[in-house]
């Protein structure tokens, strides 16, 4: 706690300076004294912006397996810059991010992009990005790219779930449809919960695990070319209905397969699906089904996950003004369960059909300078929620804070996210941008 | 050299030759006025790009900024657009991209593009009466309300302006009860907009600041949106404005979200 409080103090010091020096600009925005500058500054090539923020969250609860309250400590610098070179144009982002909890400093490169268009109906994008498609409101059907659990669950800003990977992005622009080829030649998994911040639950064991002992820090497939991942989405819209074919070839984004000698593995995956988008009624009506074709075909190696059947239902209004409402209905069916069965008789074997509702709503008010947000996963079939409320204010156009919890329960100590529960936490953030 | 001379005059010409057979016989249809007030204000050329920004003003004078380019594009004129708005103001929303395919009967598709999740969020109808990304400004006010969701009378007619009320054919879908609109006999602008609620008070106005004449068409380019119950106001001005690109129908795709068209974006020269 002591090296959030710090942290907190270095960050209302640095932000002391620029309140200040801002000052002055803003007389400019007077009446009838628009400065002139204020126009100028669209269009320069380049420019650096970015934002300093701090990070504090405590579990509520104490976990054993850990030892420490600590979730979330972190001192973070963005620093970000975009321009064009011709038509043409590059993203660089990086922020520099001191983390007390898992004690270390380091840099994490969102992105370092450059995007060219090839002709009237190809563009290209090359580099360090961060890649999201589908249809679900924080649930992956047929976005395999890389998501980073930690900061999820953590609650650090929901920008920090996607991941970045190296990549490139081509994508055609088509009359009747629109195709997106990706290629990640180094497999990039997601920053899954490993037992260094949170612990998680260990069939082995039968308990819940955490670093040092029970640190999952599983081998990555070789950085060869039959390694890297592909995916594609081919994508169109038919008065109004927006429809999307997907496909994804490379390995389960976390160890959840275990080799001959008990390591945790990556292991192979293909994924096909589709997904569709249109208004219905007064609001906004999704569906995605997705087929995930894992390694153990015939579902009879306990080792290895099975192939899986995913669909999502979704739908989202706006309740009353500034209040919005949405629903999601979420089934994965374990496929072949009758030979995982067979082959497996332990208690935590995943039920055959795992089913969640989710929930969100979002309120404005203020100006739209407050918002309440609640987004609640409820899983009946695993009988556990995850449930995540939070409230942001914008002091200005630079200063802006949270506060939220990440709040997880369930009846066994197995399930998706019961095993999480000694994990729920309160945080908070302060954020100054420039 | 003639040839281009007489190119941008025409225009001009065009419009003066409008204007003054505008007022050399009043119109007296309600109606009509709406309807030419609203291809006024709204419908401009077949296309047209702007920068825009805004101060939002609290009760207490405390402010802030937005800034963004505005794209549009007319699938007819009077009925359906094409809107791609890129912000570069404030910090928190700089290189969000807004999308929106406006249908003049039914409800908008709308789309956010949020570059740090490289998300394409579709945003379900709403309530168009609420605020345009934290301003006083109404969705309704920055793209245009539907004539045919209120009745139009025609109150009195002077020297400058025509008088119109108007008043909800819906008094249930909207936070009015009514609204006075004075419409500028030459320029068929609606200079000033005054909202009465149901205690039929007073309590919100957008004016007109600035016209200019741009390409022939006259174009507001400052107005103001005052809350007269908090106090609270927004000032929005336009500059850089053009019309008639030459925009097709592709700028507004979702390829425009993930990459802002550079071609339109950056300033006429």
């Amino acid at each position: 706690m002591r090296s959030a409080v710090s942290s907190l103090i270095v960050l209302s010091a640095l932000l002391a300076l620029p309140a200040q020096a801002s000052e002055p600009a803003d007389e400019n925005w007077g009446e009838d004294d628009w400065a002139e500058d204020s126009w100028a500054e669209e269009e320069p090539e380049s420019r650096w912006h970015g934002f300093i923020e701090a990070g504090t969250g405590q579990r509520i609860h104490n976990d054993p397996a850990v030892g420490r309250a600590e979730t979330l400590e972190d001192l973070r610098i963005r620093i970000e810059t975009s321009g064009f070179h011709g038509d043409n144009s590059y993203v660089l982002k990086g922020d520099l991010l001191l983390d007390g909890v898992e004690e270390q400093a380091g840099i994490d490169l969102r992105e370092a992009s450059y995007s060219m268009t090839l002709s009237d109906s190809w563009d290209l994008k090359l580099g360090q990005q961060v890649l999201t498609w589908g249809t679900g409101d924080l649930l992956f059907l047929n976005d395999l790219f890389p998501k980073d659990w930690q900061s999820y669950f953590s609650g650090r800003d929901t920008e920090y779930l996607k991941a970045p990977s190296v990549a490139t992005r081509a994508s055609y622009f088509g009359d009747g449809a629109n195709l997106d080829l990706v290629w990640i030649p180094d497999f990039t998994p997601d920053r899954y919960i490993n037992g260094e911040r949170f612990s998680y639950f260990s069939p082995v064991a039968g308990r819940n695990v955490a670093a040092p002992q029970g640190r999952i820090d599983a081998k990555q497939p070789d950085n060869r070319i039959a390694n890297s991942e592909w995916a594609a989405r081919l994508y169109g819209a038919v008065s109004g209905t927006e429809w999307a074919v997907y496909g994804y070839r490379g390995f389960q984004p976390q160890p959840n397969g275990v080799n001959k000698s008990g390591e945790p593995v990556f292991t192979r995956l293909d994924v096909i699906g589709g997904s569709v988008r249109g208004a219905l009624g007064q609001g906004l009506a999704n569906a995605e089904i997705a087929w995930h074709l894992a390694e153990d075909s015939d579902g009879d190696d306990p080792l290895l996950p099975n192939d899986q059947f995913r669909f999502l239902l979704g739908y989202e209004r706006e309740l009353l003004p500034k209040l919005t409402l949405g629903l999601q209905y979420y089934l994965e069916q374990t496929l072949d369960y009758a030979a995982l069965e067979r082959s497996s008789a332990s208690p935590y074997n995943p039920h055959e059909y795992r089913y969640l509702y989710t929930t969100r709503l979002n309120y404005r008010m203020w100006q739209d300078n407050l918002t309440w947000s609640l987004f609640v996963y409820h899983s009946p079939s695993d009988d556990d929620q995850f449930i995540r409320p939070s409230v942001s204010y914008r002091f200005d156009d630079n200063l802006s804070a949270t506060l939220g919890a990440n709040l997880f329960s369930g009846k066994r100590p197995n399930t998706f996210f019961g095993q999480f529960e000694e994990g729920s936490n309160l945080y908070g953030r302060l954020r100054y941008a420039f | 050299m003639l040839n281009r001379y007489l190119k941008s005059a025409l225009p001009v010409l065009t419009s003066l030759m409008l204007s003054v057979s505008v007022q050399a016989a009043d119109m007296t249809d309600a109606e009509s006025i709406v309807k030419q007030a609203n291809l006024a204000s709204y419908y401009r050329g077949a296309d047209g790009r702007s920068e825009a920004r805004m101060i939002i003003e609290d009760s207490q004078g405390r402010k802030q900024q937005r800034q963004f380019t505005i794209l549009r594009r007319d699938h007819e004129e009077g009925g359906d657009q094409q809107f791609l708005v890129v912000f570069s103001r404030p910090a928190d929303v700089r290189n969000t991209v807004f999308l929106v395919e406006k249908h003049a009967q039914g409800d908008d598709d709308r789309w956010l593009y949020l570059p740090g999740l490289d998300l394409v969020k579709r945003i379900s109808a709403g309530d168009k009466r609420t605020s345009f990304v934290g301003s006083h400004y109404f969705y309704e006010d920055v793209s245009g309300r539907n004539l045919s969701e209120d009745e139009h009378r025609l109150i009195s007619t002077d020297e400058q302006f025509y008088l119109l009320e108007n008043v909800p054919k819906d008094p249930g879908s909207v936070e009015f009860s009514r609204y006075r609109a004075w419409i500028d006999k030459a320029t068929l602008l609606p200079m000033k907009i005054e909202y009465y609620n149901s205690n039929d008070k007073l309590y919100r106005r957008v004016e007109v600041l600035k016209t200019d004449t741009v390409q022939g068409f006259p174009t507001v380019t400052r107005s103001r949106v005052s809350d007269l119950i908090s106090g609270g106001r927004t000032t929005m001005e336009f500059r850089f404005i053009a019309y008639d690109l030459g925009m097709d129908s592709g700028v507004f795709s979702e390829r425009s979200l993930r990459k802002p068209p550079r071609q339109w974006l950056k300033r006429p020269q």
